[in-house]
């Protein structure tokens, strides 16, 4: 139907490539550093060095560190599974029961995920305080599952009501109870949609910074956390930090990579298949 | 559709738990942040206690010149950066939308900004800003922009809000090039074909055909964009902590400060209330043009 003109074919590979170096450029400059002896950490080059792992194994045997690897692993896992059992069966009633103030309980959930941080950070510091949890793994959770359950809701509901309903109900003809036919039935057909869940709960958990910063004490700080207070201070060490960015930001690009199908629908709230 | 009986009782014990939980971590932390705007309360000063006083933080707050200013740059901030990611990200949607060889790759590539955790990429962009250590200065020599150096453009109060667009810029065009792109591909191909016929050029089909068909999509990327832009914090921080001066201090940055800086509970409240309203405004917009029932 259309005919595209030789120039205009270079023309567009032209800002393609454009367009990849320029989202490509920083992390690229990154992880380079990550992999610069600590005589090359302080030059701006791109090339020229002898690349090194000093810097990962710097960022491992610095028990500070290591800590909050081990942190951010602890706490995005434990809120992933608190929120998706959490979240699921509120999921499954909005998607299959029919009830009054169903659209109220909708824009509740909503309101949750859409309200600035900045207003939520200071009862949760007071409160945390208040109750003696604040440096705790139960804060950090609590947090971390805050801000997933409001997603795993809007988006699970939007995956079981893409399943036929006649499949329950056969099994529940069948002498299932509705319980068994969601675990035994449904959830299976769901799975491919739950995975999406967990892996964008577990990005939303992994990447937050504010609420953890509030939160969070010596023994219980996140990797951003750790990443924003060794930047923070006079002299960086670039080439430690590149490493523990890098440490930071790969493992969820790898997930999202592999969730890739579900994000759009994910970060829109379901708005957009 | 739920046709078994005892269905309503059934209903809630799947709905309440998840639905409890909210309200024990959200909506009492909420309204104990509106509560707390009512009383003088500062940690620095436990001798003073906690003390009931109306309206006055709203009063201070309102009649601050400098609220007006941080909320000016908040919203210089979230236009400047919204728009710009609007107007590239439909250009750049367009562009991957005519499909080549490749183009799975190029997507999977642009996805990687938005994953970052953005107290990586703040750090990120500030080493890339380094006058001493750093890449881009260097080409800013070989370019003969020396003026970008000098103050360094993190320390500059004339740019220093237009770099952490551009940071924005960098990090969330993406998204909104992938929520277009799936709006273009549900796009139907009939009225192109009718279009073609009567002999529309491709602005025309463009501004007659697919804007129209698309504003669903944009709406949704404009909404979700204003609201997350709305709440920048991490990249403030970790680049110029609301420097310098106050040039890059917007809101969240403004309630965390009177909270954790000058320990003005009361105050920082306001602020965070203040900021919610407007993220309010925002997220009624989206449930009258989106729904909520998809």
């Amino acid at each position: 139907m259309k005919r595209t003109s030789a120039a205009a074919k270079i023309l567009s590979l032209g800002a393609i490539t454009l367009i990849m170096v320029w989202t490509l450029y920083p992390l690229a400059w990154v992880l380079l550093t990550s992999f610069k002896p600590p005589a090359d950490q302080f030059r701006p080059v791109w090339l020229g060095f002898a690349p090194t792992l000093d810097n990962y194994h710097a960022f491992f045997s610095n028990s500070e560190f290591a800590r909050s690897l081990l942190n951010s692993l602890i706490v995005t896992g434990l809120a992933v599974l608190v929120s998706l059992v959490l979240g699921t069966p509120t999921a499954y009633a909005l998607a299959r029961f029919r009830m009054r103030g169903k659209p109220a309980v909708m824009i509740f959930v909503l309101l949750a995920r859409m309200t600035p941080p900045v207003v939520l950070v200071i009862p949760f510091f007071l409160l945390a305080r208040k109750m003696g949890i604040s440096n705790t793994y139960l804060a950090l959770v609590g947090m971390g599952s805050f801000l997933s359950v409001p997603f795993v809701i809007w988006m699970m509901r939007g995956f079981f009501a893409e399943i036929p309903f006649a499949i329950e109900e056969s099994a529940v003809v069948d002498g299932c109870s509705r319980t068994q036919a969601l675990l035994r039935v449904v959830l299976p057909l769901a799975a491919p949609g739950l995975a999406a869940t967990a892996v964008l709960c577990a990005l939303l958990v992994w990447n937050e910074f504010l609420f953890a910063l509030v939160l969070s004490g010596a023994d219980t700080r996140t990797l951003p956390v750790l990443v924003n207070m060794f930047v923070s201070e006079k002299s960086v060490e670039w080439g430690t930090m590149s490493a523990a960015g890098m440490i930071t930001v790969l493992p969820l690009i790898v997930f999202g990579l592999v969730a890739q199908k579900h994000l759009v629908r994910g970060l829109t709230m379901g708005s957009i298949k | 559709m739920a046709k078994i009986s005892s269905a309503r009782l059934e209903a809630y014990r799947y709905l309440l738990p998840g639905l409890l939980f909210l309200l024990v971590v959200f909506l009492l932390p909420l309204a104990y942040a509106v509560g707390i705007t009512f009383f003088r309360w500062s940690l620095l000063r436990p001798d003073l206690g906690i003390r009931f006083q109306g309206l006055k933080n709203y009063l201070t707050v309102l009649s601050d010149p400098f609220t007006y200013e941080t909320l000016g740059r908040t919203l210089i901030f979230v236009a400047g950066a919204v728009l710009l990611e609007m107007v590239l990200g439909t250009a750049i949607s367009l562009l991957l939308n005519r499909g080549f060889r490749g183009n799975a790759l190029v997507q999977s590539v642009l996805l990687v900004p938005f994953m970052m955790a953005p107290i990586v990429v703040g750090f990120t962009w500030r080493f890339l800003l380094n006058n001493n250590f750093g890449p881009l200065p260097v080409l800013f020599m070989r370019l003969g922009l020396t003026g970008l150096m000098d103050p360094p453009l993190l320390a500059n109060q004339h740019l220093v809000l237009l770099v952490l667009i551009i940071v924005d810029i960098w990090q969330f065009t993406p998204f909104v090039v992938l929520v277009l792109l799936a709006g273009l591909k549900a796009l139907p191909a009939e009225p192109y074909e009718a279009a073609v016929v009567d002999g529309a050029g491709a602005w025309q089909r463009f501004r007659l055909i697919t804007l129209p068909l698309l504003r669903p999509a944009v709406l949704v990327a404009v909404v979700i964009r204003t609201l997350t832009a709305l709440r920048i914090f991490d990249t403030v921080m970790i680049m110029t902590g609301g420097g310098p001066g106050s040039s890059s201090e917007v809101l969240s940055f403004y309630g965390y400060r009177l909270a954790f800086q000058s320990y003005e509970m009361g105050l920082a409240g306001t602020v965070g209330v203040l900021t919610m309203g407007l993220a309010l405004l925002f997220t009624l917009f989206y449930i009258k043009r989106v729904g909520v029932d998809t």
